[in-house]
């Protein structure tokens, strides 16, 4: 959990003055070439500065559905039970569903298929319930640098890939890009129509990387570019 | 973390114990594991075989001669378990508002209170009016000695998010905050970007 984001932490980036392709269609040429490794400070200024003073995590969910149902489960139960149990006192007869339960626990032993299968899926429902309570959940939003103290912001994800893509788009040379965002990586494809491929990835990559930092992610996520020739 | 988020975990957590629990012992005696493996269960282990049951006609008559107080005991319980899941259930339901909010820092000022849903309209309108902020929502949430603010955005398509958060959290919300005297009231932002179809258009 690093807070200061680091924009050289690419897959695919060649160039070493990627971070000073301008936004406009202008043919490229590098405008502000830094030394190598070193990387333009106006892409981040305030990065360290914010990203410092206070964590931020991703929100955790309050898990209001799961916790719905089980009380749903358990309401449904127990009124049932007590409806049959008070009826039952009252002298009524056992209800059938009560019979064939008592019978079915009654006669078949734990080694019965049916039994094995219903321990099986109780297991497996006990073991979803854990990871449920005990991890954050949300992971369609994508924390983001907290800018004061108390304040915990949050992007989602899709939100995210929209902004990624349409800066993409506005690379000269790429026709067609899709934009994944996972909560670790962004994966970006390309269509070129013009210029060479390897340039218009180096542009994209910096590009992509320029929009990320926009973003203020808490822990930016690594970007992998691929482009495809598209001339048709 | 809220004081529900706390409780649902807590009971979720409870909830999957007892059927991961309850399987595994199914499983264990069902399988033939003990035997299989030469382990030796406590002597009152409830199944050790798999041609054990679960609630036998011997169990079953041991239970019901308790004595008087057996059925009752067990009404009561089913009712208390009844009506402690009807309560958390409700408790989904529900979104706990502060109504109004003591204002001016320590102490507060005698007889002045803010309603929440003032609070929260006046953050929405000026967030709304925020470059790059398409639509806002905000709720006040929690008790009035800790209210929380939520703030959604749905931003437009050309928006930065953090340049959006930065002017937010100088503008609408610090001025929130000083004017109900609470700077660090809790906080959370939940930023989306409107649908919209790719462009390029500069």
């Amino acid at each position: 959990m690093t807070p200061a984001p680091d924009p050289s932490a690419d897959d695919s980036a060649p160039s070493p003055h990627r971070a000073a392709v301008p936004l406009t269609k202008e043919p490229k040429g590098p405008t502000a070439p830094g030394p190598p490794g070193h990387h333009a400070p106006p892409l981040d200024p305030t990065a360290d500065e914010r990203g410092s003073g206070h964590r931020s995590h991703r929100p955790w969910s309050a898990r209001r559905v799961p916790a719905m149902l089980v009380a749903s489960v358990i309401l449904v139960a127990a009124v049932a039970a007590l409806v049959d149990v008070v009826a039952v006192r009252a002298g009524r007869p056992a209800a059938a569903w009560r019979r064939h339960l008592a019978d079915a626990l009654a006669t078949r032993p734990v080694g019965d298929i049916w039994m094995l299968v219903g321990a099986a899926v109780a297991a497996a429902i006990g073991i979803w319930l854990i990871v449920l309570a005990l991890t954050p959940g949300l992971r369609h939003w994508l924390p983001l640098r907290s800018p004061a103290p108390g304040v915990r912001a949050s992007l989602n994800r899709d939100g995210a890939a929209d902004l990624l893509r349409d800066a993409a788009t506005r690379v000269p040379g790429v026709g067609k890009a899709r934009v994944r965002v996972r909560r670790h990586r962004v994966k970006a494809r390309a269509d070129v129509r013009f210029r060479d491929p390897q340039q218009v990835k180096d542009d994209l990559t910096a590009v992509l990387v320029e929009e990320r930092d926009r973003l203020a992610l808490a822990r930016p996520p690594r970007i992998a570019v691929r482009v495809r020739q598209r001339t048709d | 973390m809220t004081p529900r988020t706390v409780l649902n975990r807590s009971l979720l957590a409870l909830a999957g114990l007892v059927l991961l629990g309850g399987g595994l012992l199914i499983l264990f005696a069902g399988l033939g594991l003990y035997r299989r493996h030469g382990l030796a269960p406590p002597a009152d282990w409830p199944l050790t075989a798999a041609d054990d049951v679960l609630l036998g006609s011997a169990d079953r008559a041991r239970w019901s001669s308790q004595g008087w107080w057996w059925w009752p005991a067990v009404i009561a319980i089913l009712a208390l378990v009844a009506l402690l899941a009807l309560w958390w259930l409700l408790a989904q339901l529900r979104r706990r508002r502060p109504g109004a909010l003591p204002v001016g820092s320590t102490p507060p000022q005698e007889g002045v209170e803010l309603r929440d849903r003032a609070l929260s309209d006046a953050i929405a309108s000026e967030a709304g009016a925020l470059p790059g902020v398409a639509r806002a929502v905000v709720r006040i949430t929690g008790r009035p000695a800790h209210p929380r603010t939520q703030v959604r955005l749905t931003l437009t398509p050309r928006a930065a998010p953090g340049a959006v958060l930065d002017t937010l959290c100088e503008g609408p919300l610090r001025t929130a905050h000083r004017s109900t005297g609470r700077p660090d009231m809790s906080t959370e932002v939940r930023l989306r970007v409107a649908r919209h179809k790719p462009h390029r258009a500069e």
